[in-house]
């Protein structure tokens, strides 16, 4: 089965999250043609889903993958801040480093 | 509405949205809640309050309370500073038991060259003292440790010598299965408070068949009776090991351990070293392991509603985890990974390996966890071309599959065993059988936090006292 990405919506981080956690069960063809990703999903040997049940399982992941990197991206400099802030040696950081 | 994000992954459990920040709070919420997050649309008042509360967003780009986000975020990490505290000393690789799912790759009692020599005792207990952690655990395993007592001995007086200037905390441990306590080991046992961690799978027929022997658990059930009569009930703790044939026994395991007096059981699965590999269908048995563990864990649960107190210890380390700000010294569940980090072993022939599933590696000659050998300097080891290799692949925050996973402050990072599964350190969590079963424990664990809270919270919490 082919399923039809806009790359305007869900970006490349999210897809290739996506098939990372299924390609245990499914192998999959990515194509680029402008601004639609079309990609092939093709069960591996032994998988009893549905032509349904993958779309479904695929687009589900992809919604929480594009949250997780909005959140991871939004965050990345106060993520490294505060893992500064709690291992780096004091005497490394000023205040400006952290407030920058 | 204008807030910041701190940083948090999520997941689903029972149909709720699972918000799980970097300190390991974790925060119960409707589905759709994370998407009002990120767009900033309202969210119900108490759990945005609830939000603030706990890290996940806040008023200023830095949170007002950064110090104590720091201060906490260390504190998870705090295994760190203190570096190695677990000593494993294989003092030999005989024994007298022999048992067919043996993870030691044990050999015969009357085998020779299988022993560790009293100068590498003595060099590896002169490593031990390098660690910078102000506790140490010394433990002695095998094949079957209480077979060589002079050593054991030597080790533990070298230890209490070296430690007369040193001051550290020291305990010991003997791992054995208790099948010929001798007077001579009994007496080390006594005069230096060394606790006997022994093993024990569950009913007579199940032990006796998994160790193919007509009377081992008579054997091993005495030995804990005597272990218990001189040197307290306490000092004497049980492993078990899910054999296959265990699989189809959750209820009648927890109660042999009750029967015998244990509070507190492990819920070990088998892992893939020594003659273990040769299980023949390792999916089949962790999915039917996770079973097992969810109904042990029910039947526990429903013990302790009932009045009687019991732990599962292996769900109770990650309680600690998801309740509490604290970490745990449990080596199989941290990022950076426990090995070195956690804990080292001197082998019997004087190698140090990176952690026990490391040198049952070896034993099957690969040596990827080899860190070095007890004649060379402490920095070597800890430092070395082996150490710096696994600890490219030792932090789950960096992993592929982890760094997003919703579950992952709970979980731990393993390059030994990616290794040794799937010939790879970085490892390939889709197909990962460790990945498979901590996830489902984990989630299992907060689908009952989720739906039976006024249950189970209570009890949960009690394991943590
Ligand atoms: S091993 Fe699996 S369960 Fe553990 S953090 Fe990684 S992805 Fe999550």
């Amino acid at each position: 089965m082919t399923i039809q990405i806009d790359r305007n919506i869900f970006d490349d981080a999210a897809i290739s999250k996506t098939i990372y956690w299924l390609s245990g069960d499914f192998s999959f063809q990515r194509r680029l043609e402008g601004e639609i990703e079309s990609i092939t999903i093709t069960p591996k040997p032994g998988s009893e889903m549905s032509d349904l049940d993958i779309e479904l399982a695929f687009l589900d992941k992809l919604n929480d993958n594009k949250l997780r990197g909005i959140i991871a991206n939004e965050t990345k400099d106060i993520r490294t801040i505060l893992y500064a802030k709690a291992f780096a040696d004091d005497d490394y950081l000023s205040e400006e480093d952290l407030n920058e | 509405m204008n807030y910041h994000l701190l940083p948090f992954t999520f997941t689903r459990i029972s149909n709720h949205e699972v918000l799980v920040n970097e300190l390991g709070d974790m925060i119960i919420s409707p589905f759709g809640t994370v998407y009002k997050l990120v767009n900033r649309e309202p969210v119900d008042e108490e759990l945005f309050k609830s939000l603030a509360a706990n890290f996940f967003v806040s008023d200023t780009a830095i949170p007002v309370l950064s110090d104590i986000y720091a201060l906490r975020l260390r504190e998870k990490k705090r295994f760190l500073d203190q570096f190695t505290a677990l000593h494993i000393f294989v003092l030999t690789l005989r024994c007298n038991q022999n048992c067919v799912y043996c993870q030691a790759s044990s050999c015969n009692e009357d085998c020779t060259s299988v022993t560790m020599t009293m100068h590498t005792m003595k060099k590896a207990v002169e490593l031990m003292f390098k660690s910078p952690s102000p506790y140490l655990t010394m433990e002695f395993q095998g094949g079957e440790p209480s077979l060589e007592p002079k050593l054991l001995r030597y080790g533990i007086e070298l230890a209490e010598e070296i430690n007369k200037a040193e001051q550290k905390n020291i305990n010991y441990v003997l791992c054995t299965n208790c099948v010929d306590l001798t007077d001579e080991v009994m007496d080390i046992c006594k005069q230096y408070k060394v606790m006997i961690s022994s093993s024990l799978d569950g009913p007579a027929y199940l032990h006796n068949t998994n160790r193919g022997k007509k009377d081992s658990y008579e054997k091993v059930v005495a030995g804990f009776e005597r272990a218990r009569s001189i040197l307290g009930h306490d000092q004497v703790s049980a492993l078990m090991t899910t054999s296959e044939l265990a699989l189809d026994y959750p209820i009648e395991i927890v109660d042999e351990y009750r029967r015998l007096g244990f509070r507190s059981i492990f819920l070990r699965a088998l892992n893939p070293y020594g003659l273990a590999t040769t299980n023949p269908d390792w999916t089949d048995y962790t999915d039917r392991f996770i079973e097992f563990y969810k109904t042990a864990l029910n039947y526990i649960i429903d013990l302790n509603i009932q009045g009687t107190f019991f732990i599962e210890e292996y769900a109770a380390i990650i309680l600690k985890k998801m309740i509490t700000p604290y970490t745990t010294g449990f080596v199989d569940l941290q990022s950076p990974a426990g090995i070195i980090n956690s804990v080292l072993v001197y082998n019997y022939d004087g190698y140090v390996y990176a952690s026990d599933e490391s040198r049952m590696l070896a034993e099957f000659n690969d040596y990827t966890f080899r860190l070095g050998h007890v004649d060379e300097p402490y920095e070597n080891i800890v430092y070395g071309k082996a150490a710096k290799n696994a600890a490219k692949y030792w932090s789950n925050e960096a992993l592929a599959g982890c760094t997003d996973c919703g579950v992952r402050t709970y979980c731990g990072a393993d390059p030994v065993r990616n290794h040794s599964t799937q010939n790879d350190l970085y490892g390939y969590r889709p197909a990962s059988l460790l990945c498979r079963k901590n996830k489902a424990i984990i989630e299992y664990i907060i689908s009952l936090i989720i739906e039976r809270y006024d249950e189970v919270m209570p009890i949960f919490k009690s394991w943590l006292l």
